[in-house]
């Protein structure tokens, strides 16, 4: 960190040029998913001009195969794949860690039974996995997102018990217990406040992942049900359009920056948080 | 079969060695180019939906293909796709009332093997696709007796007049293996043959036909390797071995004939074509018999109005059939009056559907419907003619949103959507269909709402009093007895019938794309057997 100071001087340590660009990147989507209605373009939904039109003034993405404006289909679908990624990522972290956590800390059979059920979990390809749930349960973007989670909760569990398991043979949760702590406070004040970090750190990384992943069902079918404006479903629409390569373009852009984005905000906040990583 | 195409290659390089021989030899050379086209190799592009290559099972329409290429029916459907013209049978009668059909076998007529095509073959032939039970029995529905008075003469008698029985045998699957050789193999065509018949293995890697090619191979999801039928009864067919290779996409199929890697593709969609500049490539669209609707499930679980017949007038007049010809195929497919195929009998003069915003939104006020409705719209995830299903259902979502419903769109697979239809019916739907022969009968068949019809049960009609039509059944017998000048008219009465009942609502008649390479000569698409290979030549 230190170095990184003297580098810059006047910007803090962890805002290496990575981290500025996916920051900017981020903020940029947010934003735009957040303020998709504002911007004046043709209703996502409505046919607006003629089909298949190149990228031109009125319309600076082109038009898709029913004539809708792949600009504002793509604004629009940040809100629908950043809701996606924001509610898979904080259940599978929701449910993960504390299954982590519990089974860190009980440890016997409990830490058994949880562990051998993340080992059967992640013997399965996740895309496989994700499949597997999406087509039992049916298309569409609620059934999307039980199947990432299934997919996804594992490694947080994981990670999660890893911390706990380190954290709870420290001095100070000994001195807590000798001071006559219940299980649940020792849990909750003494070693959860210092779990949180590894998670946080991969929960910014899986992000991008989890964008991608949701965008693979919808590509194949499994996501977003026409015409909602999602982006894997967008680049499923452009790929049957072979000479019309501004319908993919849109979304396939989107998809490139929001994930590039993520990564590299989640490895600066990994060098910023994570004493452990040496730079 | 990964000695397929390069085998293609070896014999266009072994060609130039060949023909310097010939010359050397001092043959003439203006046999050159004659012998190159006898050894031509037809490749096709194609998305093969092969279920079996035994003609009495297989139902799709690369099997119409290859079927009607290695094995020959009693008759065959004339290029103009209406006259029935000899095949096997060299002349035929037919009684007034249109009940019994005698044909005259072609004294010349051989199988592949050189055995004669005999009235005992054409008799078991038949009695066999009647009794495995596969999917195209149902073309022997109406035939109560096949006779062979001598070798020569076969002679069919129906339950009730038939005037399409002929069109019926002309359909590929109505094909006349040799029985000797099938029989050896396992196959059976009395009663209990569905469960004793053991011969679909064996028609996958080989045929039992007369047709101008034999099956020389076939590898599911790779290839059918067709081969000339070197003692082809009649003139040999121009090219020396026909390949259809397995491509899913449009797009692979475009590209494919672009770099002569291919010589025909039929599946390229209209945005695909348009987008083909390369001089080589012939662009054909063609009106074809296939046909895209909507269907509406007049007695569907869980619907929030009552979809009586003026609710079902008002969908069908809200559709913009211009606008979703012009979304789905470009503009390249016809407006369809009724759900038989434009130029099939009783379908000239029909009135063509149009949008009518104005009355659709007046009848639904009359029917109480006010204020915005939801309505499920379960439908197949396909492309299927050019079309795809996912457009198609936006543009009708689009088009139905501006009278005041709602389609919440669903997209399944085909056997889940099968499932939904048959248990609890879906409210708004989107399906397609292709001639299983040339005839409107089976259209009336499956589409007439009549008791116990295929969408009778499908748009769940039972609980729907007013979209039964119990007229069907008396007007088909009336149609299928109607003398030859008669018959336009009677399936136009049922098509007025089927039009009013309003539960199948066709939106567009694809065109077929046949696109092919410069040099390939006798491309035509065929209302019962697709794409007629004999008649195609190599230059």
């Amino acid at each position: 960190m230190a170095e990184a100071v003297r580098i810059r001087p006047g910007l803090p340590g962890w805002l290496t040029p990575p981290v500025a660009v996916g920051l900017a990147v981020v903020a940029f989507w947010v934003a735009a998913a957040l303020t998709a209605d504002l911007w004046g373009l043709a209703d996502p939904l409505r046919m607006v001009a003629r089909r298949l039109q190149p990228p031109s003034g009125a319309h600076w993405l082109g038009t898709d195969a029913l004539g809708r404006d792949v600009l504002s289909r793509t604004l629009h679908g940040a809100r629908i794949s950043l809701t996606i990624a924001a509610v898979v990522v904080a259940a599978a972290v929701s449910l993960g860690a504390a299954l982590g956590a519990i089974a860190g800390f009980v440890g016997g059979w409990v830490d058994g039974l949880v562990m051998r059920l993340v080992d059967v979990t992640l013997a399965f390809p996740p895309v496989l996995l994700a499949m597997a749930v999406a087509a039992t349960l049916g298309p569409g973007l609620e059934n999307a997102v039980v199947a990432l989670v299934a997919v996804w909760w594992p490694v947080y569990a994981r990670l999660m018990r890893a911390q706990v398991l380190e954290v709870r043979t420290r001095e100070h949760v000994e001195a807590a217990i000798a001071c006559g702590a219940g299980p649940m406070r020792l849990l909750t004040r003494h070693i959860l406040p210092l779990c949180w970090t590894p998670v946080l750190i991969n929960a910014t990384m899986d992000v991008g992942q989890v964008i991608l992943l949701a965008a693979a069902l919808s590509f194949i079918g499994l996501g977003a049900t026409p015409p909602t404006p999602e982006w894997g479903a967008m680049i499923s629409e452009g790929a049957t359009q072979f000479y019309s390569w501004w319908i993919a373009f849109g979304p396939g852009f989107a998809i490139l920056t929001v994930v590039l984005g993520f990564n590299f905000l989640g490895d600066g906040l990994r060098d910023f948080l994570d004493t452990r990583s040496a730079r | 079969m990964l000695d397929t195409i390069p085998a293609r290659r070896h014999s266009r390089r072994a060609r130039p060695f060949a023909l310097a021989l010939v010359a050397l030899i001092g043959l003439s050379p203006a046999l050159a180019p004659r012998a190159q086209a006898a050894e031509a190799t037809l490749v096709i592009a194609r998305d093969m939906d092969i279920t079996s290559l035994d003609p009495a099972r297989a139902f799709c329409d690369t099997c119409q293909i290859v079927l009607s290429a290695t094995y020959e029916r009693l008759v065959d459907l004339g290029p103009d796709n209406r006259t029935i013209v000899p095949l096997l049978a060299e002349s035929w009668e037919v009684n007034a009332d249109q009940t019994v059909f005698t044909f005259k076998l072609d004294e010349r007529a051989r199988f592949a093997d050189g055995g004669q095509v005999t009235s005992a073959d054409v008799a078991w032939s038949l009695e066999r696709l009647k009794h495995l039970k596969g999917n195209p029995s149902f073309l022997m529905d109406g035939v109560a007796a096949v006779e062979t008075p001598d070798a020569r003469t076969v002679v069919i008698r129906t339950t009730a007049p038939n005037s399409e029985l002929l069109g019926i045998l002309a359909a590929p699957y109505a094909a006349v293996v040799n029985r000797a050789v099938a029989e050896a193999n396992g196959a059976k065509a009395g009663e209990g043959a569905d469960a004793a018949d053991q011969a679909d293995g064996w028609f996958l890697a080989n045929s039992a036909g007369s047709g101008p090619f034999t099956l020389a191979a076939y590898a599911p999801d790779d290839e059918v390797r067709l081969a000339r039928n070197a003692g082809y009864w009649r003139d040999a067919a121009p090219v020396a071995q026909v390949v259809i290779k397995q491509v899913k996409d449009s797009v692979t199929q475009a590209q494919m004939l672009q770099s002569g890697a291919a010589d025909i593709a039929m599946q390229i969609d209209a945005d695909t074509a348009a987008g083909v500049t390369d001089p080589n490539v012939v662009i054909e669209p063609t009106a074809s018999f296939n046909f895209v609707y909507v269907a509406l499930g007049a007695g569907a679980d869980g619907m929030p109005i009552s979809m009586t017949r003026p609710v079902r007038e008002a969908i069908g007049l809200a559709l913009d059939y211009e606008g979703i010809i012009d979304l789905t195929v470009a503009g390249k497919g016809r407006r369809i009056a009724a759900p038989i195929p434009n130029g099939f009998p009783g379908t000239e003069g029909l009135p063509l559907p149009a949008r009518d915003l104005d009355r659709a939104k007046a009848l639904l006020a009359e029917a109480g419907i006010g204020g915005r409705v939801t309505l499920e719209a379960v439908y197949p995830s396909v492309n299927i003619y050019g079309v795809d299903f996912d457009i198609l259902m936006q543009k009708v979502q689009q088009d139905l949103g501006d009278v005041g419903l709602d389609l919440a769109l669903q997209p399944v697979t085909f056997p889940v959507w099968r499932e939904r239809i048959t248990a609890t019916g879906i409210p708004v739907t989107a399906v397609y269909y292709a001639p299983d022969y040339f005839g409107s009968g089976q259209y009336v068949q499956f589409f007439g709402t009549q008791e116990g019809s295929p969408w009778y049960k499908r748009s769940h009609v039972a609980k729907a009093p007013d979209a039964v039509n119990p007229r069907i059944p008396d007007l088909l017998a009336a149609a299928l007895a109607a003398p030859a000048e008669k018959v336009d008219e009677a399936f136009a009465a049922i098509a007025r019938e089927m039009i009013a009942d309003r539960i199948i609502l066709p939106v567009v008649s694809p065109d077929l794309t046949l696109a092919y390479r410069k040099g390939v000569k006798g491309v035509r698409y065929s209302a019962c057997c697709n794409l007629p290979l004999a008649e195609i030549s190599v230059e």
